[in-house]
């Protein structure tokens, strides 16, 4: 009988390419050194991962890359802490540590045929990434797409190299927001939930998929809500702090559920059943 | 037709035990009884109620590392934690056994916590039934009883010059194969605790008193140490880091609690539980609404040990019988 | 036991200071679930100041609350040690004199005090006390104490330690350590430990860290008291809070001896002088090469 896995060990592997997205922002993408193990790692759109330093200590990131690419397993790290700021020492050939992938995903599969609004904020971009690779690759299983991206300023914008790729060919219609410009910066300087009043989406057989700071979803979750989409139509993927990843250590622990299994992603209707509210 | 040995061959038995198993027993230690390794049953307490520390430390120690980081010459391995031996934890009580079934619905869930599955394989119980309960205790109120034997291998009962011994477990009937039993017609005496609390109806009352002032009022007094946490049979919480030193790093597991002010902060600055009142609501709303939702049982086997140690009084047993009636004033307030 | 006098005069003041707004809460005792020892009470209405009690059994030091409750006035039953830590706190700028309102007691004893168990045996502070009286309230309750008895010796257990070897006390410590959980009830229990962020709980430098083990838990427990030394008002309740007994009363009465035999020093006899290890005089003497 083979012998369960010890599910706090991680899986050893290599970072293959480190790039900078922002000042304080890299993009890593990182391979896991047995291939069998790499063959097995499946994961969603949704999911997350716990990337170690090894010797300074573990934390968990959404899982930025759409894995039916086949092109490696991407974080979008910003550095903010101690683990955080040791992997932004690393280079590519460095060891690290992947545990995963955990959580829940998107239902990608309920939103074929619905239009599609991504609502991203600064780093909160990162899980959505992959939800909006998923619908490109895969334009004509979905209705429209509205990207609402935004963030402190124009060198925030995490995936900036990519919009163009999403709004040709009608792929997307992207809207880019700034809290602050700059002398070369020509779009919008704009609060999110006022860029959303804005573009007036109809709610209509549409998913709002909505991540960023708690306070930008907080204001953007009413725009929407005046804007008659219901609880269910609205769906977000929460970030609390998360130590084991596996439902144990208690720490993510909000009403019967642990973000770690029975999310991140949530809908809004599911979430105005917390009893508790963060 | 129960069986029984006495005590002399009781102790003739757990010495014949330690030849090749590890025997955790309680022994009295600076006028406390707590369970250790024992070289000899000489160490051994037969007369006392209960530990200040439940057994969970054995399974799920204070500290304990997970797995060992080697890096070498630009090398780096991981090597995974052995547990070497076989165990017997002998004298452990029914309530501290149940809270051993409670953990597991937690670390034996997919995917299973293997090093504490492997100590939980590797451990054989030897239960002890509580012949006088303490004035804390409420375990008839919390799903099992003094002399409860469903959660051990072995149950012992204490009676005139030795043991009433049942053999719950293919495991304890294994160990039991060289112990000296004969046949009595004692009985095994049903013992209730002095307590009795009525806890069917917690969890729907406390759906309805989440904002309750109540537990503001109860956390004026707390002052938010880890004992609660600690000495529970039934918590869980912990933290994970690595510690680095010259030879190698380990990945530590330790303690935690939902009462330390840092336990919630992120990285970042997100403090989802910023006040004393709302981690003092989310331990009771845990044990008595979450873990009971999730699992199907309460995460509280009455021992009393909370009761008992909490340096400001607060007493689930007071929370258990007040939350009941505050569910009513605000269903008649609706 | 309970003195009916004490008990009745605590109650009337709480509800006339309820009543006329002078403050939103009384911290007092009240009965705990066991029946037999006393509990922290806070009083918010004059309707509930009947739940009031005061007897030997009332050792919780409630200073160790006003922190928290400090943006209102409030009103605090203490004991003569408890009031001590009252000017321990206003020294430091951590409470504010107009919004707390002292209700002195002239305590003669506080008892053992374990839950379920009701103890005759006076504390060890109570047996070394010679100040019955507070040394700050605003309304004393109970006559005055003849103290004119000889000054108490040091406790017979930090000279019975000071006795032993080198060697012996590194055994003794280790062991007590090694039981240490860190459930850090010591501090939470304590009026002198109040760091926003305690030097145990940091990790960005780690001073200590999270394992909980006999070296790192040697760390914890000593440099508390060291960071109490010259503060410390000799409550005993990290003792009595230890659930592993580990006795951290002995650390910190050593050091109040040594403060006292160095400095001259008690703390939390005024609110005005300063804690010798706490404080820097610019005028003060180093005694390096003068």
């Amino acid at each position: 009988m083979q012998q369960k896995p010890n599910p706090f060990i991680p899986y050893m592997s290599t970072i293959k390419s480190v790039a900078d997205l922002t000042s304080d922002v890299k993009l890593f993408n990182v391979e896991l050194d047995d291939p069998t193990v790499s063959d097995g790692f499946n994961y969603h759109p949704g999911q997350f991962a716990f990337l170690s330093a090894y010797g300074i200590g573990e934390a968990p990131f959404c899982l930025t890359s759409a894995a039916h690419r086949k092109a490696g397993i991407e974080f979008a790290i910003r550095a903010v802490g101690t683990v955080t700021n040791a992997l932004h020492e690393l280079e590519e050939g460095a060891k690290v540590g992947i545990r995963g992938p955990f959580g829940n995903s998107f239902p990608m599969e309920d939103y074929k045929g619905k239009d599609i609004i991504i609502i991203g904020g600064g780093i909160g971009m990162a899980p959505l990434h992959p939800v909006i690779n998923t619908i490109v690759d895969h334009r004509a299983d979905y209705g429209n797409l509205l990207i609402i991206n935004g963030a402190r300023s124009p060198q925030d914008l995490v995936f900036a190299d990519e919009f163009d790729v999403w709004a040709k060919a009608s792929k997307a219609n992207v809207e880019l927001t700034v809290d602050r410009g700059d002398d070369d910066w020509k779009g919008r300087v704009a609060l999110i939930p006022d860029v959303v009043v804005d573009l007036n989406p109809s709610p209509k057989n549409t998913m709002a998929i909505i991540c960023g700071p708690p306070i930008m979803i907080h204001f953007t979750l009413i725009k929407l809500k005046d804007l008659g989409f219901a609880n269910d139509q609205i769906v977000t993927t929460l970030e609390n702090k998360m130590k084991c990843g596996l439902g144990k250590c208690g720490r993510c622990n909000i009403g019967d559920k642990y973000i770690c299994v029975d999310g991140p992603v949530f809908t809004f209707e599911q979430i105005s059943h917390f009893i508790e509210q963060f | 037709m129960n069986k029984i040995t006495s005590k002399k061959d009781l102790a003739s038995w757990l010495d014949g035990l330690m030849k090749d198993k590890v025997l955790i027993a309680p022994a009295f230690v600076d006028n406390q009884s707590v369970f250790k390794h024992v070289a000899n049953v000489a160490e051994i307490t037969f007369d006392f109620k209960n530990t200040a520390l439940s057994v969970k430390e054995w399974f799920f120690p204070a500290t304990e590392p997970l797995f060992t980081i080697h890096q070498k010459d630009g090398d780096t391995t991981l090597e995974p934690i052995d547990i070497e031996n076989e165990f017997v934890l002998f004298g452990i009580r029914p309530c501290d056994a149940k809270g051993l079934k409670l953990l597991d619905k937690v670390f034996l869930g997919a995917p299973t916590d293997t090093v504490y599955a492997e100590r939980r394989d590797k451990t054989t119980l030897v239960g002890l039934s509580c012949l006088e309960p303490s004035p804390q205790c409420f375990c008839n109120s919390m799903g099992t009883a003094p002399n409860n034997a469903d959660d051990v291998d072995i149950m012992l009962t204490e009676v005139v010059d030795g043991y009433i011994v049942e053999a719950v477990t293919d495991k304890g009937k294994a160990l039991l194969s060289v112990a000296k039993l004969s046949n009595s017609k004692l009985s095994v005496p049903k013992i209730k605790c002095p307590t009795e609390l009525q806890v069917k109806n917690v969890p729907e009352a406390m759906k309805s008193c989440f904002e309750d002032d109540y537990w503001a009022r109860i956390a004026d007094r707390c002052i938010h140490c880890n004992i609660c946490a600690y000495v529970c049979p039934v918590c869980h919480c912990f933290d994970i880091r690595d510690y680095p030193t010259s030879e190698k790093t380990e990945r530590i597991r330790c303690w935690d609690s939902c009462q330390s002010p840092g336990f919630t902060c992120a990285a970042g600055g997100h403090t989802p539980r910023p006040t004393k009142a709302s981690r003092l609501r989310q331990r009771f709303y845990h044990k008595l609404l979450y873990f009971p939702e999730r699992f199907e049982d309460f995460q509280c086997t009455g021992c009393g040990r909370c009761v008992a140690l909490c340096p400001v009084n607060i007493d689930i047993r007071e929370i258990i019988t007040d939350v009941p009636k505050l569910g009513e004033k605000s269903a008649t307030k609706a | 036991m309970m003195d009916k006098n004490i008990v009745k005069q605590i109650r009337d003041k709480a509800k006339e200071l309820l009543s006329n707004g002078t403050i939103k809460c009384v911290l007092g005792y009240e009965t705990g679930t066991d029946g037999m020892n006393a509990r922290p009470a806070f009083i918010y209405e004059p309707e509930d100041v009947d739940r009031l009690i005061f007897d030997n059994t009332c050792t919780h030091n409630l200073s160790t609350y006003l922190r928290d409750k400090r943006e209102n006035p409030v009103a605090i039953v203490v004991k003569p040690c408890d009031a001590r830590a009252i000017n321990v706190l206003l020294g430091e700028r951590q409470i504010e004199r107009e919004k707390v309102f002292i209700i002195g007691i002239v305590c003669q004893e506080v008892v053992q005090v374990s839950w379920g168990e009701l103890s005759h045996d006076a504390q060890m502070r109570c047996k070394i006390c010679n100040q019955h009286t507070p040394v700050i309230y605003d309304f004393l309750i109970g006559g005055p104490v003849d103290e004119s008895a000889p000054k108490a010796e040091p406790p017979a257990n930090v000279t019975a330690m000071e006795g032993k070897s080198s060697g012996d006390k590194v055994d003794f410590w280790s062991g007590q350590f090694s039981k240490c959980v860190r459930c850090y009830a010591c501090r939470a229990v304590c009026m002198g430990c109040y760091c926003t962020v305690c030097f145990v709980d940091m990790l960005d430098p780690e001073w200590v860290g999270i394992k909980i083990a006999t070296p790192e838990n040697q760390m914890w427990n000593t440099i508390r008291a060291f960071h109490l030394s010259g503060r410390c008002i000799g409550c005993g309740e990290c003792a009595r809070v230890c659930p592993v007994n580990i006795p951290l009363d002995l650390l910190n009465m050593k050091m109040e001896k040594e403060v006292g035999e160095h400095f001259e020093f008690v703390s939390g006899l005024s609110s005005e002088e300063p804690a010798p290890l706490a404080s820097f005089l610019k005028d003060e003497s180093l005694g390096i090469g003068e």
